[in-house]
């Protein structure tokens, strides 16, 4: 008893030290976008500030528009985050139940294609776009993300497919359970963590992305949030921390948010759908 | 079987563009549309710039500017990838220590023949030089920074050091000097950033008439002698030899001495004019500061790197573009733009305007007077010179500043590297 | 093989294909044909311009690239950088993982928590480690002084010596989250069952998580380690932020490298050889590990 006491004592520190670890950057910023400019340069910097100020908020949100730069941002990732996962599920189940060379072969391609620098790849990728008339639009650029999204989707998609034993499925169809049935009741809530994670990387990396977005993008009304908050930063790397700050705090919120929204998802499910069912 | 999956995705292709906002406004009639993608990032900046927009789209109905803002980190990659693809901005800004390329591969107007004699003259042939490729101009110079050194005036007055003058400015030897009678304590009485030491030493190496580049019959070398061992030599001595000036700002860039200088740590800080701002903007209650003008060596050269306004030999308007590039940076307008970012204009008029409105203080008297001395540097006609600066330089120089190689090895490592790249 | 057997495997192909059709389509569309053309001008002399010429020259590239020591030195240094943030990243994931698995409390907050290195745009993410790492008043050396280790007080990013492990410690805090919520995803897919009845039979947790867990969790490690090795191996955005490379090159990474080729000196060409060069040799590195890896999964 004495020891699983400890062990759980020991569990919450270390919880505590990796939530410092990964937590404090925010911590930190959240901080310094309340900050007046004096204090971002203290030779002993202090986490609250001594005078603190709103007008760091009111600077970014006169002289850039976030509001609409997270709008476009949050149709563009959420549009990204769906159809990565509803064009990667089918095509990773495939993957992982049926032993085909044109399986392998689409596996093998879509790591290599993570492989090569994709600077390299970005200015005929231009070129295409430009060609069916995509460039400048929203729509292109969430055609590169689901892209982009797409190998790792379907490297962790089959990776979840083939940890459901198969002969939980195979019990379902001795069952007399039709295929599509043994899907939504066995295999769906067995994935459903792995589509939680999925989805997420897909909707994250295309908030956060920046280069095609920059490149892609020509009319300041499209402009996604990361291009607009690079604004911020000028010559030499030199940046206007406080106003950064404080739109960086508006682009990292909603996806804490969408996260909180969806981390239960990442532990029920699992096998009560499968037994209950 | 293939035909229908070929047209479910010409579908699938039709529906996403449907769903995407912008496309095309290329119109044939109408006025002429321009887009101008601009680097100011600061607040007085921006305004100014977004105001000069507004007012000439009101004042030009059948000229219209697009203000399109973009940032000085990424700019390089847009506007390169945007020349490939065919869809560059017409009127852009940007400097002209990397306009150079773009303008050899052709994809600059040259706007010799499109700006007007006037505004030309207002500007000074060294400038002009740095933005002159092979005869042609790729584009309008317009602000300008020098290297000037900020003071802590409560340190130089307690150590008996006295303000120089503008036009009395110190010798490198007085500079050293003052530094040793600067340091005690805890206080350095330097602290030289060198993150990118590669610009800072070639850019003051004028001081000393230190080239580093030598064009003979169409054939250019690196040459390490001592008129550019000067720099890196006084600079490295004041850190390991004297102890005067920090070694821990070595590996800081930009703003980063700034927390220290406002601490009393380091008593001076060379840096770019701009720092004025922070000063202005940053310095704790009741902290006095100086701008000292340029240090000079046995001349008081400077390398001009001015920012520039380009416009794009595919634009469709490149008149329209030259006569709102004229607009924009008329003395007036170029006074505010330089006002804004805390930086000199090259225009003359523009120059006195600005020491008027701000009555030569926060030292502008001082910022505006160095613009004299900048003028055009070998290293910035040279090709090769970004490729050269990022392999072998600035790793080289970095060595050099941590005390890792000696000085004849760094002249070695530059020498051999500008082989390499200057085939 | 039956008639009927046959027209089941047929039926099956079909199936499959139809399944992988979508995801392959744009696959095919927007990264084949540009990778094709990428892989392309790693054999030719393309250069940055307004039409300019292009010519192919075999494997000149190539020979160029094998006495390009700068290049080496930075692909040593990638290696260092990928396999030491892979691996790190990945061991400390897994403790994460295995603990946001267990009953605890505050574990939703903790579980989102764990995403913030990943929710925090790119761009204030350097901005922030460059606060961490500063000499005169970074948050590291500031903890360190008020500690009362004042004499471990360093410039970390500046010194030769410090630079690199600095830059990584920054790589391994942003790519935890993404291996995070892999692992953690994975431990919900291990049946309870399998866990119920080994704990029936006597196991001890560890034993448990050795026979149980790990085996079961292989196939989502051995794809999360192989991307995260890739990602970090591809990734110098962050590293550019904070160092630029320096100090005297002991942060250039290889893909930087190839970066600055193409977008800086205009190189299209080599840069494209060095990016064919770098993917031969990491395909062939991870070959080594997922034929193993594979091998044990499966058997």
């Amino acid at each position: 008893m004495k020891a699983r006491r400890t062990t759980k004592a020991l569990q919450y520190v270390a919880l505590l030290g990796y939530m410092v670890f990964l937590g404090f950057p925010l911590v930190w910023m959240l901080s310094t976008s309340f900050k007046p400019p004096r204090e971002m340069v203290e030779i002993h910097p202090t986490l609250v500030p001594h005078n603190p100020t709103f007008d760091n908020y009111v600077e970014a949100f006169t002289e850039q528009e976030l509001g609409r730069a997270a709008l476009n941002s949050l149709q563009v990732s959420l549009a990204t985050a769906v159809l990565t996962v509803l064009v990667a599920l089918p095509a990773a189940y495939a993957l992982a139940r049926f032993k085909t060379r044109l399986g392998t072969v689409a596996l093998g391609w879509v790591l290599l294609s993570q492989l090569f620098p994709f600077v390299l790849l970005v200015i005929p990728l231009f070129l295409i776009l430009r060609q069916v008339d995509l460039v400048n639009t929203h729509a292109g650029l969430v055609l590169v993300y689901v892209v982009w999204a797409l190998p790792f989707a379907l490297w962790m998609l089959q990776g979840f497919v083939r940890n459901i034993p198969r002969e939980l499925e195979e019990a379902a169809a001795v069952d007399g359970a039709t295929r599509l049935q043994t899907l939504r009741r066995v295999v769906a809530p067995l994935l459903a963590p792995g589509v939680v994670a999925t989805s997420l990387f897909a909707f994250i990396s295309a908030w956060n992305e920046f280069f095609f977005a920059l490149v892609l993008l020509k009319s300041p009304d499209l402009a996604t949030l990361p291009v607009t908050l690079a604004r911020f930063v000028g010559v030499e790397g030199i940046a206007r921390l406080g106003p950064l700050a404080a739109g960086s705090l508006l682009a990292t919120v909603p996806s804490l948010l969408f996260f909180a929204f969806l981390q239960r998802r990442l532990t029920s499910g699992s096998l009560a759908g499968a037994v209950k069912g | 079987m293939l035909r229908k999956l070929v047209a479910v995705s010409a579908a699938l292709l039709i529906g996403l563009s449907g769903c995407g906002g912008g496309g095309d406004e290329e119109t044939s009639e109408g006025p002429v549309k321009l887009r101008f993608l601009s680097l100011a990032w600061q607040k007085e900046s921006l305004a100014a710039n977004r105001e000069l927009v507004d007012k000439w789209n009101a004042e030009h109905p059948d000229i219209q500017v697009e203000y399109v803002q973009g940032d000085w980190n990424s700019v390089h990659d847009q506007l390169l990838t945007s020349f490939e693809g065919g869809d560059a901005p017409d009127v852009f800004q940007y400097e002209s220590a990397s306009i150079g390329e773009f303008a050899e591969q052709g994809y600059l107007a040259d706007l010799s023949g499109l700006l007007s004699d006037d505004f030309k003259s207002e500007i000074s042939q060294g400038i002009w030089d740095t933005v002159t490729v092979d005869g042609k101009v790729a584009g309008a110079p317009f602000l300008l920074e020098s290297q000037v050194v900020i003071a802590n005036k409560k340190l130089l007055d307690a150590a008996g050091v006295t303000v120089p003058a503008a036009g009395q400015a110190w010798t490198w030897d007085e500079f050293q000097a003052n530094a040793q009678k600067l340091t005690k304590g805890g206080t350095y009485g330097v602290a030289w950033a060198l993150k990118s030491p590669t610009n800072r030493v070639m850019n003051l190496s004028l001081n000393f008439d230190g080239k580093f580049f030598y064009t003979e019959g169409g054939k250019t070398e690196v040459k390490v002698g001592d008129a550019e061992k000067e720099i890196p030599r006084r600079i490295h001595d004041m850190i390991y030899v004297s102890k005067t000036a920090s070694p821990d700002a070595v590996g800081m860039g930009g703003t980063d001495p700034l927390p220290g200088f406002f601490a009393g740590k380091y008593a001076m800080l060379p840096g770019g004019v701009f720092l004025r701002q922070q000063m202005v903007e940053q310095a704790p209650a009741g902290f006095e500061w100086v701008t000292l003008p340029p240090v000079k060596g046995t001349t008081a050269n400077q390398a001009a790197n001015p920012q520039t306004l380009s416009i794009s030999e595919d634009s469709a308007g490149k008149k329209q573009a030259a006569q709102f590039v004229e607009y924009f940076l008329n003395p007036a307008n170029q006074a505010r733009l330089a006002q804004g970012d805390w930086l000199v204009p090259t225009g003359r008029k523009a120059g006195e305007e600005l020491v008027k409105a701000t009555g030569g203080k926060q030292g502008w008297d001082v910022a505006v007077a160095s613009a004299a001395d900048l003028t055009i540097a070998p290293f910035q006609t040279v090709s090769g010179y970004p490729e050269w600066k990022t392999k072998y330089a600035t790793p080289a120089l970095q060595q050099y500043f941590a005390n890792k190689i000696t000085l004849d090895q760094l002249g070695t490592q530059l020498v051999d590297g500008g082989k390499q790249v200057l085939r | 093989m039956t008639t009927v057997a046959r027209a089941r495997a047929r039926s099956d192909r079909t199936t499959v294909y139809l399944l992988l059709l979508p995801a392959l389509l744009p696959v095919l569309v927007l990264s084949v044909v540009p990778l094709l053309r990428g892989i392309y001008l790693g054999f030719t002399d393309a250069r940055a311009g307004r039409d300019v010429d292009t010519s192919f020259t075999g494997i000149d590239n190539y020979r160029e690239l094998l006495s390009d020591d700068l290049f080496w030195s930075a692909f040593r240094i990638g290696l260092v950088w990928a396999f030491g943030v892979t691996i790190l990243q990945f061991v400390l994931a897994l403790g994460l993982a295995l603990l946001l698995d267990q009953p605890l409390r505050f574990r939703g907050f903790a579980r989102v928590m764990a995403l913030v290195p990943w929710a925090m745009p790119p761009v204030i993410v350097g901005i922030m480690w460059r606060l961490v790492y500063h000499p005169d008043a970074g948050l590291l050396n500031e903890m360190l002084y008020r500690g009362g280790a004042e004499g471990l007080r360093h410039n970390w990013l500046g010194d030769f010596s410090t630079a690199l492990p600095a830059v990584i410690l920054v790589g391994i805090w942003a790519g935890m989250p993404q291996t995070t919520i892999v692992l953690l995803a994975g431990l919900q897919g291990v049946p309870r069952e399998l866990h119920e009845a080994a704990a029936v039979d006597g196991a001890s947790a560890w034993q448990r998580f050795r026979s149980v867990t790990i085996p079961n969790l292989m196939p989502v490690v051995i794809a999360i380690t192989s991307l995260d090795f890739i990602w970090n191996f591809n990734s110098f955005g962050l590293v550019y932020v904070l160092t630029a490379g320096g100090p005297g090159g002991r942060t250039m990474l290889p893909m930087l490298f190839a970066y600055e080729e193409a977008f800086r000196y205009g190189n299209y060409g080599y840069a494209a050889a060095l990016g064919n060069v770098m993917v031969v040799i990491i395909v062939a590195l991870l070959a080594v590990y997922l034929r193993r890896r594979l091998r044990e999964a499966n058997a």
